[in-house]
């Protein structure tokens, strides 16, 4: 073996290429030949030869490392492991079982678990973790393949968890929260220190596959209830994350996992209090927690604990669970009482409250009943809705209308509903901004028997006139669609999900630095995917956000590729290349971003000028010179940001400050160019989730009794009038907006004044007939129309604008088809 | 080369720890306890048969050194009568922590040796103190070179303040004494930590060799609310413990616990020796949990926040309060727990904690097996039993997925299982030798065990030999790497390659290694070639038989 300096060598081709160098012999012409290329070569190229199946390179690599990895010294031992898995991460799963590669880095992987070295342990978790994701892929792939590995693997990982060094045992539970699949036997056996005998583990088919569960590895066994009382918080914390995370595989993993997850609520570190918490919450989210009743007494304490974030973690999860028992449910709002007693601040107690009766329909129409009885019992003045208790007990009461269980007629004692109109900011603000108020109060006054809304003149046997029955059929409606509202749209949730989803797509990004630009590119897709389910379901501003980072999500997509394809940097550039093609849509995005959505806020704004300044900068590069329409734009870009952070209400990022700095020295941009790398690499995505009032503007618009089977008559050459119906989504009057109408080549704009038309700030509608100039000597031709809007803020390098909108454009609506034909033709 | 393993306490038994192990010639003592059932020269180990073992006439040319793991007297007692009444003068080690503890412990033994009025086997004071004079501590990790060949190293044991497993290592056979330790970690003291080391031969302690523990966090959750569950009532809270350990982790637990919820009821602690072992565990935060060490900057642990100032007379003032008293067991005898529990036992709001173990005859006892409502104290009078009693199972030994654990991690050559009950050693012994593969021994008191030890032997190599090895491994290799491409990469892990050369020994007793052609060379001879032609007779019809 070579000298260890050489062999500790970061880069695993490198270390390779030294490897092969000092030994004489054959080797060398082989090794030394391919190893220099691996090294210059962009991975991504390499990535592509290497599917292309040409070159075995990858087969090389692991075989070098796999030999360095069996050598003496640990230092290098370990960076071999490494190496094996930068190569492993690399390669294509379904390729890299072909080869083979897996089984091999896993061979090695195995022998090294028990190293003398607390560094190749390390190692080797972390090997053994993508080997165990590999093989996944590798099953997703092919279903026959042998399941047994996945649950060997499993315990592999897990009998490196009772490792004696720390950073191995941190590693080895952060490993196991990450596998994918894995049968229930060896889940239970974790939880349990005591060997469950074979015969009593049911042989659960997981996703499929049968297993005979056995324990192979004794000291795996019970590994979670290790975890969880280890010295190290750190690895508490690892231990809790994967415990939660396992959950979703098995529910008899996941009720036995809540024992365990319970007990650390007593753990002296908030750090592990919290993340037990979010674990907790995770399985909440996923309908895996079913607590039960040996639990409460340590899920109450929470709820009056002596740290806000853990009341307010307690409180979150306690809004998801569906608690079995009245009794429990009872103690649950006690306490929930007992704490706004102690800290009356916490407002957002009501909120839970609210959604605990409503995920309890029966239980909250008990305490109505209570209430009622409470109200009706106790003389003027003793009973103050004031008191915290009332107010709360209240909102329990009405919650249970909303409930799911509406199979069983709940009957509220409508004295509830009158007191509770008093209360009606409380009520509103637990519901959530979805609901409006003053439906929420015409609802109560209804409900409540209060003929206070609309026709004041009827009597008060309510309910027997004509016009108090259309009233109450239309409160009932808007009620309705907020009760609906309330249910598919936990705000709460929705934003949960978004942040996990920005927090991938960071993942993402980061992934493209090292170079799997298609992985990254799939996973920024699917996450686009999510984020436009979400966005179907939601409205009002979070829906426009939910938009809005659909969006960004393009955009960043693009930034990806486009970026992939200037670094492979082919020099051909005859008509519209590929970068053309996307920079060209990445522009459209990034305006879109610009100009589509009202009410920006700062950080949005600053996050879209960002974007806009790394997609003129993409734009230089892929000229390869500079354009004075580009840097025109790039310093337009620098100055807005600046402008923004001029207060310093957000900070200058260190990439807009490079490519300040650098334009600020060099005025034609050829610096920029030069230094593009440095630059790009300086990108960071830092999504905000703060969205403020964002609206989203758009337009939606048809062409009365127009479709292919029955189509506008025309004469040809002749002008010819088209009626449109058009709506419009927080238009503001200083947009102007154009109809853009393309026959093939030629094109027509036309201003659309819609100041005639009606509606409130929110939604414009109106009706105007267009006329097309010129129509074709044809005998039947078809009409694209779209809806347009100029940006405002964009410079437009088409000076002379021919009576049409400037060059610097958004579409707002879909394209639409007319169709007409020539009367001749009739 | 050989290890000698000679078991003179806790050989298929608890109480008076004490092994001597010879390798390579130094022999070294592993623990001095006493056992404490037994009473006079019989509560000591056999010395006498180290000196018959060894050949020598007196202890300090026997032994080369004595090492104690910890405080607790079935590890430590026997050591003031071994070197002064004995008259060892070589070197002793202990850590730092163990000799901070150890007057204490073994002076109160004292104590109970001029209270039973043994007749022989006793030591004075000054012994004790001239014993502790001669200790050499040990830190943590620190490697000590005991003379030119032997090596020791402690590594920490949890257990208890200042317990340590020890490493010791003569030329290349190595072992590892325990000592008691603890796998998982209290809230004051870290588990049981260690490198993975080659070793011949581990001793580790067996007191749990067939009891597999549910979590900690379990108990800890019980006691948590069983107290809650009384001083929210209202009731008060007697828990009877002995000094040090116990009491300094339930308090933890309740001052956390305490903290969260905001309380404001007091936690008494009566004994002057508990505050006394506070301030050592306070001096010796190096040895205590990560979590400690990690905070005490900020806020030492061991100055309990809600810990408040106690007075006898407190104990008849109502409202809910937290008590802890000693001694553990509550004996009829007296004591203050007794005197407590006395006053609070009728209510049936209170509540009164047990310790794991009781001696039996104790009211503890009593109380742990069944539930009494009536308890005869003498002739004249007797208490109404009517509190709620909860049973504490914190342990501070291993269980026996711990142990397994453990031998499985350092991977030794050969175990040999102390400190624990004859029926439990043996059963832990099958699964060692099943599930591990380890030749497993558990020798009774005084028997002796020998193992083969590791030798390395250095050896030289020719150039020739090196070079023909190498050689050979790149074709090999080279041929694989066709096989590769043909999609076979599985084998490149069975890569270990067998050599072909010959072992010669020199007169000067170098040993070298070389090729087989190079060998006529060396030797200075000429080839002879041996031809033999087989003659084998054989019929044609044979072959179908």
């Amino acid at each position: 073996m070579g000298d260890p300096h050489l062999l500790s060598s970061a880069h695993p081709a490198a270390a390779a290429s030294s490897f092969a160098r000092k030994h004489p012999g054959p080797i060398d012409e082989r090794f030394s030949d391919p190893s220099p290329h691996i090294t210059k070569r962009p991975r991504v190229a390499a990535d592509t030869a290497a599917t292309g199946g040409s070159a075995p390179y990858p087969e090389a690599e692991v075989r070098s490392l796999v030999m360095m990895a069996g050598g003496i010294y640990p230092l290098a031992r370990a960076e071999a492991l490494r190496g094996l898995a930068a190569v492993l991460g690399k390669v294509d799963a379904y390729r890299c079982f072909v080869a083979g590669i897996v089984e091999c880095c896993y061979g090695c992987a195995v022998e090294l678990m028990r190293d003398e070295d607390e560094g190749v342990r390390l190692a080797v978790v972390g090997l053994l973790g993508l080997c165990a994701q590999k093989f996944a892929a590798r099953w997703d792939v092919d279903a026959k393949s042998d399941g047994d590995i996945m649950d060997l693997i499993f315990q592999q990982l897990s009998s490196m968890a009772r490792d004696m060094c720390t950073k191995v045992r941190i590693e080895a539970f952060g490993a196991l929260g990450k596998m994918q699949r894995v049968s229930e036997g060896v889940l239970l056996q974790l939880l349990s220190k005591k060997v469950i005998k074979t015969d009593t583990m049911s042989g659960t088919i997981i996703k499929g596959q049968k297993l005979p569960p056995k324990l192979k590895i004794p000291c795996a066994a019970g590994i979670f209830a290790h975890g969880i009382e280890d010295e190290f918080y750190q690895v508490r914390t690892a231990a809790c994350t994967s415990l939660g995370a396992l959950a979703k595989f098995s529910s008899q993993y996941a009720e036995k996992a809540l024992d365990l997850l319970m007990d650390m609520m007593n753990d002296d570190t908030e750090t592990v209090r919290l993340q037990t918490l979010q674990a907790l919450f995770h399985m909440a989210t996923y309908g895996y927690l079913s607590m039960q009743e040996k639990h409460m007494h340590m899920f109450l304490g929470l709820l009056v604990d002596a740290n806000a974030l853990i009341r307010n973690a307690a409180r979150k999860i306690l809004g998801l669970v569906n608690l079995p028992k009245l009794q429990m449910f009872k103690s649950a709002i006690d306490c929930l009482i007992a704490s706004l007693e102690k800290n009356p601040e916490e407002q957002d107690i009501y909120g839970i409250l609210f959604s605990i009766g409503k995920n309890h329909g029966s239980f909250s129409a008990n305490i109505a009943k209570h209430l009622a009885k409470e109200i009706a019992t106790a003389s003027d003045g003793e009973l103050i809705l004031d008191r915290p208790r009332v107010k709360a007990l209240m909102i329990v009461s009405i919650s249970a209308p909303f409930s799911d269980d509406k199979h069983k007629k709940l009957d509220i004692p409508s004295i509830i509903f009158s007191h509770a109109i008093s209360l009606l900011g409380k009520v509103s603000c637990a519901l959530g901004e979805e609901v409006n108020q003053d439906s929420l109060l015409s609802y109560l006054c209804h409900k409540g028997g209060m003929p206070l809304w609309g026709n004041r003149s009827v009597s008060a046997e309510f309910g027997e006139s004509e016009s108090c029955k259309v009233e109450t059929v239309e409160v009932g409606e808007q009620i309705e669609n907020t009760a609906k509202a309330t249910k598919c749209l936990d705000r709460v949730l929705v934003m949960q999900s978004v942040e996990s989803i920005l927090q991938t797509v960071e993942g993402a990004w980061t992934m493209r630095m090292s170079c799997d630009v298609c992985e990254a590119r799939t996973i920024l897709r699917t996450c686009k995917e999510e984020l436009k389910v979400l966005a179907e379901n939601s409205s009002g501003s979070i829906g426009a956000f939910l938009s809005f980072l659909c969006e960004y999500l393009d955009a960043i997509r693009l930034v990806v590729e486009l970026w992939q394809l200037i670094q492979l940097d082919n020099s051909y550039t005859v008509g519209l290349t590929a970068p053309d093609i996307l920079l060209e849509k990445l522009n459209i995005s990034v305006r879109r971003m610009e100009c589509c959505y009202a009410g920006l806020n700062r950080g949005l704004e600053v996050q879209v000028m960002e974007l806009s300044l790394l997609a003129n900068l993409l734009g230089l590069s892929n000229i390869g010179a500079c354009s004075k329409a580009v840097l025109s734009k790039l310093v337009w870009v620098i100055n807005r940001l600046e402008g923004l952070c001029a207060d310093g209400s957000c900070e200058l990022s260190d990439f807009s400050r490079e490519i300040k700095k650098t334009f600020e020295a060099d005025h034609i941009g050829n610096a920029l160019i030069r230094n593009i790398h440095t630059s790009v690499e300086l990108f960071r995505l830092k999504p905000t989730t703060d969205f403020g009032a964002l609206k989203a503007i758009s337009a939606v618009f048809q062409v009365c009794d127009n479709n292919s089977e029955n189509p506008l008559s025309y004469i040809c050459g002749l002008p010819v009038g088209v009626s449109f119906n058009i709506s419009l989504w927080n238009i503001s009057s200083n947009n102007r907006l154009w109809l853009h109408m393309s026959i093939g080549e030629s094109v027509q704009h036309t201003f659309l004044e819609f100041s005639s038309f009606e509606g409130d700030g929110e939604v414009k509608s109106g009706s105007m007939v267009v006329p097309l100039n010129t129509t074709p000597m044809a005998h039947s031709f078809v009409l694209r129309v779209c809806l347009i809007m100029e940006c405002y803020g964009g410079i437009s390098s088409n000076q002379e604008r021919h009576g049409g909108p400037s060059d610097c454009v958004v579409q707002l609506s879909d394209e639409l088809d007319v169709y007409f034909v020539s009367t001749g033709q009739r | 080369m050989s290890i000698e393993c000679l078991v003179l306490g806790a050989g298929q038994d608890v109480g008076k720890s004490c092994v001597v192990a010879t390798i390579g010639g130094r022999r070294v003592m592993f623990d001095c306890g006493v056992h404490l059932f037994c009473r006079g020269r019989s509560s000591y180990p056999e010395f006498d048969r180290i000196l018959a073992a060894s050949g020598a006439t007196d202890f300090t040319a026997a032994i080369s050194c004595v090492v104690i793991t910890h405080s607790h007297l079935d590890h430590i007692g026997a050591l003031p009568y071994f070197t002064e009444v004995c008259g060892y003068h070589g070197p002793i080690y202990m850590t730092y922590p163990t000799k901070a503890l150890a007057p204490m412990m073994l002076e109160d033994y004292r104590k109970v040796m001029v209270d039973q009025q043994w007749e022989e086997g006793q030591y004075s004071y000054e012994d004790i103190l001239r014993c502790l004079k001669k200790v050499i501590p040990l830190d943590l990790k620190q490697t000590i070179q005991v003379d030119k060949d032997l090596v020791i190293r402690a590594y920490y044991a949890g257990h208890v303040l200042g317990a340590a497993m020890i490493y010791a290592k003569v030329g290349d056979a190595a072992i590892v004494y325990t000592g008691d330790y603890n796998m998982t970690p209290d809230r004051h003291l870290g588990a049981a930590q260690i490198d993975r080391l080659k070793l011949d031969l581990l001793i580790t302690e067996s007191t749990y060799a067939k009891t597999t523990r549910d979590s900690r966090r379990a108990r800890e959750r019980e006691f948590l609310q069983a107290v809650h569950k009384c001083v929210s009532g209202g009731g008060k809270v007697l828990i009877p413990l002995f000094a040090v350990g116990r009491a300094q982790e339930l308090c933890m637990l309740l001052d956390d616990y305490w903290e969260r919820m905001n309380w404001k009821i007091p936690i008494y602690f009566s004994a002057g020796l508990t505050i006394q072992s506070n301030t050592y565990y306070k001096m010796l935060i190096g040895w205590t949990s990560q979590k400690i060490k990690d905070n005490y900057r900020a806020h030492n642990p061991f100055d309990f926040k809600h810990v408040c100032h106690f007075e006898r007379s407190f104990i008849n003032n109502p409202g809910p309060c937290v008590l802890f008293a000693t001694p553990g067991m509550i004996s009829n005898s007296g004591g203050f727990s007794f005197e407590v529990f006395k006053k609070w036992a009728p209510s049936e709001k209170n509540l009164v904690t047990l310790p794991g173990y009781c001696a039996p005859g104790s009211i503890g006892h009593k109380l742990m097996s069944g539930k009494p409502t009536r308890i005869e104290v003498d002739k004249d009078t007797h208490i109404d039993v009517r509190c709620q009693i909860h049973q504490l199972a914190f342990s501070p030994h291993t269980d026996s997925k711990g142990i397994m654990d453990l031998i499985e991690f350092l991977s030794p050559k050969h175990v040999i299982l102390v400190h624990g009950e004859k029926p439990l050693m043996a059963f832990l012994k099958e699964r060692v030798e099943s599930e591990l593969g380890m030749p497993c021994y558990y020798p009774a008191n005084n028997e002796s065990v020998s193992i083969p030890a590791t030798k390395n032997l250095k050896m030289s190599a020719t150039e020739r030999f090196i070079t023909s090895c190498a050689g050979e491994q790149t074709e090999d290799n080279l041929r694989k790497q066709k096989l590769i491409c043909g999609s076979n990469m599985a084998e490149a892990n069975t890569d270990r390659k067998l050599a072909e050369g010959i072992l010669l020994m020199e007169k000067n007793k170098a040993v070298k290694i070389l090729c087989e052609d190079e060998l006529v060379q060396v030797l200075g001879m000429e080839r002879h070639l041996v031809q033999n032609e087989p003659m084998v007779s054989s019929r044609t019809g044979a072959a179908g038989e």
